[in-house]
């Protein structure tokens, strides 16, 4: 795995996956109108779809920036996080794929984050569990 | 259809009520509203409840039943409609639908709710097939965070600042103080504002609104019915709902398409551009607008989504006072949700209350000077929204 890999088990299995590329989301995409689902979807709900099948389909790593947020404050269960707490930021992602993807963002200072920036896929640490170990989710980073 | 009025409005305060009931909220509020409309609870022929998840005796969202049960089963039929925070909007609606279809000729619409302490927790259902569930527990991201987004994004594209978000809530307050039912009741200033904590950066505690308990209700009648008790009837000229269209930009779990164009909260456009039409009623003829202002950012988004302003006029509008009760496009004259605090079902039907009682000019310090015609607008989750036409 690459060098963001730490050797975790994913939060949620079947998500997200390291490839011979690099990390990818792991989704669906209609053969009917094209459009793409993260994560994996069973039937199409563009209401102009002509019908089609819900195909495996992978995604990133390449995206840009449309917003962010800092959570300021501990999440409430189920969100999990390391104590002691620090502040993490979250972005919504556009994935040349056509999804808008949110996630953590990572080694970011919400200070130099714009608008538009090129960001790019990773698979890290979202927290320690004590009987999983350590367990990774997507993020993006600046590219 | 037939035109239908809202012969009265009541409320109980909105706040902290630790020793009442939500039914004793809402008893009070339909009491209120029986009064001001001058009928008494037997004569009223259906019930429409916006229906809470959070509370009432019944559990079960069966809100209406417990109000009826509280003021006399009188056997009268009971729609409980959920529509997260739009549900007074939506049940408004059907109320109206109830009256103007012929089916009755006096509905009471009724909205009560308290709220578990902390910022609403949308889910609670630890099941993966659960978008929401997913969502928090691979990314971790709370209401406010979700707002946060929305904010900062305007500040990218328009140039918005902390201080004209911060703007918003000292408006609000300033107005907010003179309404008697509003939880908080004290000015602050620009600089109070944002020495409040960073709740999910960009946001300020101030600038986003907290929990509450309240109810509020209102009585709806024919127009023919309606004039055995006034001569000067606020008409209900339109009441619309509508969903969220596919791919409007925010993803409801964790990834949404990206939208072709700038098409944020459809369903809230949607509903308040039906209404509009319905009621023949052009974006400059609105004379005052109750709009869900969850935070400050929607204050600013809402107005120039819905063709009432130009796109990035809004922070120069407040401003320039413009939003004020006195101002050219009044918003928000009751305090809005930042002095309220939000009592989900409730909110929909304090709207109306407002727009009533504007459209009478009973508002004292906080009036709209010759108010003739109020929008209301609600956006709930799900994906719901709904809007709201009065005029006298
Ligand atoms: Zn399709």
């Amino acid at each position: 795995m690459a060098q963001d890999a730490t050797g975790g088990t994913p939060v949620v299995e079947g998500l997200f996956a390291q490839t011979a590329d690099g990390p990818r989301l792991l989704g669906s995409r209609c053969s009917g109108c094209g459009t793409p689902y993260f994560p994996r979807a069973s039937v199409c709900n563009h209401p102009e779809c002509p019908g089609g099948t819900l195909e495996s389909a992978a995604f990133g790593p390449a995206g840009t920036l449309w917003s962010w947020a800092v959570q300021n404050y501990p999440p409430p269960p189920p969100a999990r996080y390391d104590e002691p707490y620090s502040p993490y930021t979250l972005g919504l992602v556009d994935l040349a794929e056509g999804l808008r993807v949110l996630a953590r963002l990572r080694s970011a200072d919400p200070a130099r984050l714009r608008a538009g920036m090129a960001v790019s896929l990773v698979l890290a640490p979202l927290c320690r569990d004590a009987s999983r170990g350590e367990l990774l989710t997507w993020q993006f980073e600046p590219a | 259809m037939r035109d239908v009025v809202v012969l009265g409005a009541g409320m109980h305060p909105w706040g902290k009520f630790e020793s009442k009931s939500v039914t004793a909220l809402c008893r009070d509020a339909v009491s209120a509203a029986l009064a001001d409309a001058g009928v008494a609870w037997r004569e009223v022929e259906a019930v429409a409840a916006a229906s809470s998840r959070f509370s009432g005796g019944k559990g079960w969202g069966l809100s209406g039943n417990d109000v009826v049960e509280d003021l006399g089963s009188t056997g009268v039929p009971v729609y409980n409609l959920s529509a997260g925070c739009a549900a007074g909007g939506n049940a408004f609606a059907i109320g109206r639908l109830l009256v103007a279809s012929g089916a009755h000729d006096l509905v009471v619409v009724v909205g009560g709710e308290k709220l578990p302490k902390g910022f609403i927790q949308t889910s609670g259902v630890e099941d993966l097939n659960d978008p929401e569930y997913l969502r928090q527990l691979c990314v971790g991201m709370p209401g406010p965070a979700f707002w946060a987004f929305l904010a900062r994004r305007r500040m990218e594209e328009h140039g918005t600042t902390e201080r004209d978000f911060a703007a918003v809530a000292v408006k609000a307050h300033q107005v907010g103080k003179h309404n008697p039912n509003a939880r908080f009741r004290k000015e602050f200033t620009l600089e109070e504002v944002l020495a409040s904590p960073l709740v999910a950066d960009p946001l300020h505690l101030y600038e986003i609104c907290p929990v509450s308990d309240g109810a509020a209700a209102v009585v709806l009648a024919s127009a023919e019915r309606a004039r055995r008790h006034t001569s000067r009837p606020i008409r209900v000229a339109a009441s619309a709902v509508a969903t969220a269209r596919f791919g409007d930009g925010i993803p409801r779990g964790l990834a949404s398409v990206v939208p072709d164009g700038p098409t944020l909260h459809s369903e809230a456009a949607r509903a308040v551009r039906e209404a509009l039409e319905t009621a023949g009623v052009g974006p400059r003829d609105v004379d005052l607008v109750e709009l869900q202002d969850n935070t400050v950012y929607y204050e600013l988004a809402f107005p120039e989504e819905w063709g009432l302003v130009e796109p990035g006029e809004s922070e120069r509008m407040v401003a320039a006072g413009e939003t004020l009760p006195t101002g050219r496009l009044p918003i928000n004259p009751s305090g809005g949700f930042l002095c309220f605090g939000e009592a989900t079902t409730a909110q929909g039907l304090f709207q109306i209350c407002e727009l009533t009682a504007q459209l009478r000019g009973e508002c004292g310090p906080r009036q709209v000077p010759d108010a003739r015609i109020g929008l209301a607008q609600t956006l709930g989750l799900g994906g719901n929204g709904t809007a709201v036409v009065l005029s006298r």
